[in-house]
């Protein structure tokens, strides 16, 4: 990899910008910032001056919150507005996190670093592994959380042991080591799907770059890819909220739903076929 | 620099089985939408929840492969 002069320069991990004594700053924690920017000030702007009936920009930001919370709603199971705002928290979070990185020159305007490289300034925060384990975590304790409340210690405990008492000594490990394997497919999937676009997006300008005097026109092939990547980011929010909500769910009714096709996916059929364990549960 | 086919292989041979998978998947649901357009809403978020999981392992290949590039490497 080293000879040759590759096309394109990647950094799997965040690089540091600056440093404040032991504290480093990277550029993925300034697309965090942003983000983060973004989310509040256009929370604040839109709850100072919100109205019943909503005039036209209002109901442009609500559209995406009541899209989202009526997925919930109808997926989400009986006690859906319990973790709505945390769902919908994760949605919007994840969302703008990965469309930063479409923003002109998030890539490609830095700092020059050792070998002629460039250190963005700007990196999506969910190109970062740190950002998407730390939702992940969050995403972990929220729904180990629930499952505790609503079955209690004990219970939430004694469904790892599953069902046929005399399997648990085989079942239990099983069961901690898939709870677990929850944290690593949330936080990689997020990671690679953006990680990967970023590098897509790179390798797509620096083919189309060096092909630019052959064919002018070659500037139209990574904007197809700058839109496919915006809906990649759509989908991989959603992905990551509506996952978070079936953990949650699944948590919840863990005990009135002891068969694993019902809890994989609590449709709303599901919940509407067993409504009065799902209760009970509750 | 061998392990740039290290590279390729775990990548190339990794998408094999999730391309399989979501083209089952995708060609289930557009059938399902087929038959019966009203149920749009009933499959989309079953739909996307299980693309996620069969894409999941592409994924592993992918961070597998850029394990191989940027630590083994």
């Amino acid at each position: 990899m080293e000879e040759g002069g590759s096309l394109v320069h990647v950094e799997i991990a965040a690089e540091p910008l600056f440093a404040i004594g032991p504290f480093t700053f990277t550029n993925s924690m300034v697309g965090a910032l942003l983000t983060t920017a973004i989310l509040l000030t256009v929370a604040f702007w839109f709850s100072r001056r919100a109205a019943l009936v909503p005039n036209r920009r209002q109901s442009l930001i609500e559209l995406p919150i009541e899209w989202m919370a009526n997925i919930v709603h109808g997926a989400g199971g009986t006690r859906w507005r319990s973790f709505v705002p945390f769902i919908l928290t994760i949605f919007l979070t994840v969302l703008v996190a990965n469309w930063i990185g479409l923003l002109p020159g998030v890539g490609t305007i830095g700092l020059v670093g050792e070998h002629d490289t460039i250190v963005p300034f700007l990196r999506p925060a969910s190109a970062d592994l740190n950002f998407t384990l730390a939702l992940a975590l969050v995403t972990f304790v929220v729904f180990v959380g629930f499952g505790i409340r609503a079955n209690g210690l004990g219970g939430w405990l004694k469904e790892f042991l599953g069902e046929p008492r005399y399997m648990s000594p085989l079942m239990a490990p099983i069961h901690i080591i898939s709870e677990l394997s929850r944290l690593i497919s949330l936080s990689m999937r997020l990671f690679g799907n953006v990680f990967a676009g970023e590098v897509l997006l790179a390798t797509m300008l620096a083919i189309t770059t060096a092909a630019i005097f052959i064919m002018p026109l070659a500037f139209f092939v990574p904007g197809i890819f700058l839109g496919l990547e915006l809906i990649f980011g759509f989908v991989q929010a959603l992905v990551f909220a509506l996952l978070a909500m079936t953990y949650i769910s699944m948590a919840i009714a863990e005990h009135a739903t002891h068969d694993d096709k019902h809890a994989e996916a609590p449709s709303a059929d599901a919940v509407a076929a067993h409504p009065a364990p799902v209760q009970g549960a509750v | 620099m061998d392990s740039n086919l290290a590279v390729g292989l775990a990548m190339g041979l990794g998408a094999i089985g999730p391309g399989i998978g979501l083209g089952i998947a995708v060609s289930k649901a557009m059938e399902a939408l087929g038959r019966n357009p009203e149920a749009a809403g009933a499959i989309f978020v079953p739909y996307v929840l299980g693309i996620a999981l069969t894409e999941a392992i592409a994924i592993y290949a992918l961070v597998v492969s850029l394990l191989l590039i940027f630590v083994v490497a």
